[in-house]
């Protein structure tokens, strides 16, 4: 036991000297405690070291090397920069695990700090899918957290406390919105009256925090509807208002990072047993990436399977979804789209000269970041029947309604469109997609390769 | 030339080369050595030990050796010093320069007795 103690305290010296002098040190130790039997000398011998530690210690951690502290210094080697080393040897595990473990929390805290103290948010040059993208029709960027997100739309302790006067003031100003802007007024009036009639009832009553009174809002709302897209939402912070009439024209960042990117075509590959794989990380502009798609589309032409590889796409545009749909189907098909009516424009304009594509088996590989526009790729194919979903849920977020300030930093998301979902009552919004083959995103393709196989082999 | 780092020369590197005088000694044998000579006033621990060892051995003082003079002393797991003679000089200069003190401070009669 004692000279486990020993060791420990041992540890406090530096790495060189418990190196170069440990074992001797250890057996110095066990000599004296060896000859140096009986209380009182026991005793001694520990004063002895805990004296000695304390007068050594900072001693040794002042110790220079002398073949470090005589070195003459090093000039660097054509512009590069060169270290000195202090220790040989290299760092052991205890140091490596919590110099990973600090960098970890660090990692970690950063973005949270910037996020909770800072309004950082990243130049848009960064984002795949800006303008005129389900994320510009869908709102504003700094679109509080809805649904399952609600517990991130403010800081803890900054909301404030709701009483029956400001409660009464918000639904009134959430019910003019809704009249002005909701697509149909029928179901404007039926949220309306039920907002009031659980009011009236005393069933807000207790829902004093913002948190609460949105979420119960939302669902009064939602239930009296059946439109899923209705949202009462408080954010601390303002958000701006989206700028009335037609959208602005891409900006040349947009343009530049798309040709920078391959148009998010990441990997457009004939894998063995010809099996066409397209790793795909975005839908964009057809007015700047039409070409790359075609062309990208073309390439895979001739094989007898297609697996879309979704995993990584982060949305993007309706018209790109349904340029690359067009090539699946022999005739038209009705894609449905929930950010714009429903048009001549909803159909593909299929067939596409010379494409053998569209009576292929199709694969979608999805994941938790398969969002938006891929969504509508992935859920309008899955509706249709066109393709195998293989992987995880996705994301759940449609991006379709339009936020109105209503004041007191609360706001009402409704959608401003009217657009026919023929497949089903709700779409992916807050649910996601569900594949029809669940596994790890990361194995998703092995596992599609694998129903790919099976598939061309039984046929 | 460069400044040493032994001086003035602490009073348990003194220790240790009068220790060496003589005979090769491992770690717990000068640690030993020095107890005995200064009647058990300084005994040094591990981390002042193997610390003024190794400024002697960087110093060229002592150094280390594979076989001790006696070898009836050997022991394999040890490692043995033995003085150098630019250690034995120091050590005599180290012990003149005391000698040296002791005359001043016999001759200012803060002594009592003869006996030192």
């Amino acid at each position: 036991m004692s000279e486990v103690i020993f060791c420990l305290l041992f540890q406090l010296y530096p790495s060189h000297f418990r190196q170069e002098y440990g074992d001797e040190a250890l057996q110095l130790f066990r000599d004296r405690t060896h000859n140096e039997t009986g209380l009182w000398p026991s005793v001694r011998l520990w004063f002895d070291l805990l004296a000695d530690l304390v007068i050594s210690l900072p001693r040794e951690y002042c110790y220079k090397r002398p073949d470090i502290a005589t070195a003459p210094a090093k000039t660097c080697l054509n512009g590069t920069p060169t270290f000195f080393v202090f220790d040989t040897a290299s760092p052991g595990r205890r140091p490596l695990l919590l110099g990973g473990l600090l960098s970890l929390i660090t990692l970690v805290s950063f973005p949270r700090l910037m996020n909770e103290f800072g309004n950082f948010r990243p130049p848009s040059g960064w984002s795949f899918a800006s303008p005129g993208a389900y994320e510009r029709q869908g709102g504003d960027p700094q679109r509080p957290a809805s649904g399952s997100e609600q517990g991130v739309q403010s800081p803890r302790g900054a909301n404030p406390t709701l009483d029956a006067t400001s409660r009464h003031r918000i639904i009134a100003s959430a019910i003019a919105s809704i009249k002005q802007h909701h697509i149909d007024p029928l179901e404007a009036q039926k949220a309306a009256d039920a907002l009031l009639a659980h009011e009236r009832q005393g069933d807000d009553d207790s829902a004093t925090s913002t948190e609460e009174f949105t979420r119960l809002a939302t669902k009064q709302m939602r239930e009296a509807t059946g439109d899923h897209q209705l949202e009462l939402l408080y954010s601390p912070r303002a958000i701006p208002e989206r700028p009335s009439g037609p959208p602005p024209a891409l900006p040349t960042a947009y343009r530049d990072e798309m040709r920078r990117v391959n148009c998010a075509f990441e990997r457009v590959e004939i894998l063995p047993h010809n099996v066409g794989y397209l790793k795909l990380n975005a839908f964009p502009d057809t007015s700047v990436c039409q070409a790359t798609a075609t062309a990208a589309m073309a390439k895979l032409n001739d094989v007898d399977a297609l697996i879309f590889d979704l995993r990584d796409n982060r949305g993007g545009f309706p018209s790109m979804v349904s340029l690359i749909a067009a090539y699946l189907f022999d005739h038209p098909e009705y894609m449905y789209c929930p950010l714009e009516n429903t048009t001549a424009e909803s159909w593909t304009h299929s067939p596409v000269p010379g494409n053998k594509l569209a009576n292929k088996p199709v694969y979608i590989l999805t994941s938790p970041r398969t969002i938006s526009a891929a969504e509508e790729f992935t859920y309008d194919l899955k509706m249709l029947k066109r393709a195998t979903l293989v992987g995880e849920t996705t994301a759940g977020a449609n991006h379709a309604a339009n936020l109105h300030a209503i004041g007191d930093n609360f706001y009402v998301a409704t959608v401003e469109v009217r657009a026919i979902n023929p497949y089903s009552k709700y779409n992916w919004n807050d649910t996601g997609v569900d594949p029809d083959f669940k596994v790890r995103a990361p194995d998703a393709l092995t596992a599609a390769l694998r129903l790919v196989d099976k598939r061309l082999h039984v046929e | 030339m460069p400044k040493q780092k032994l001086s003035p020369l602490p009073s348990a590197a003194f220790q240790i080369l009068l220790a060496l005088v003589g005979e090769d000694l491992h770690g717990y044998g000068i640690m030993r050595n020095v107890a005995q000579q200064t009647e058990g006033r300084m005994r040094l621990g591990p981390g002042t030990l193997y610390s003024s060892i190794r400024a002697l051995l960087e110093e060229e003082l002592i150094e280390e050796v594979d076989h001790p003079r006696d070898p009836s002393a050997r022991d394999e797991r040890r490692r043995y010093y033995r003085l150098t003679s630019s250690g034995r000089k120091l050590a005599r200069s180290e012990a003149e320069r005391l000698a040296d003190l002791l005359r001043v401070a016999r001759s200012k009669n803060i002594l009592r007795g003869d006996y030192v």
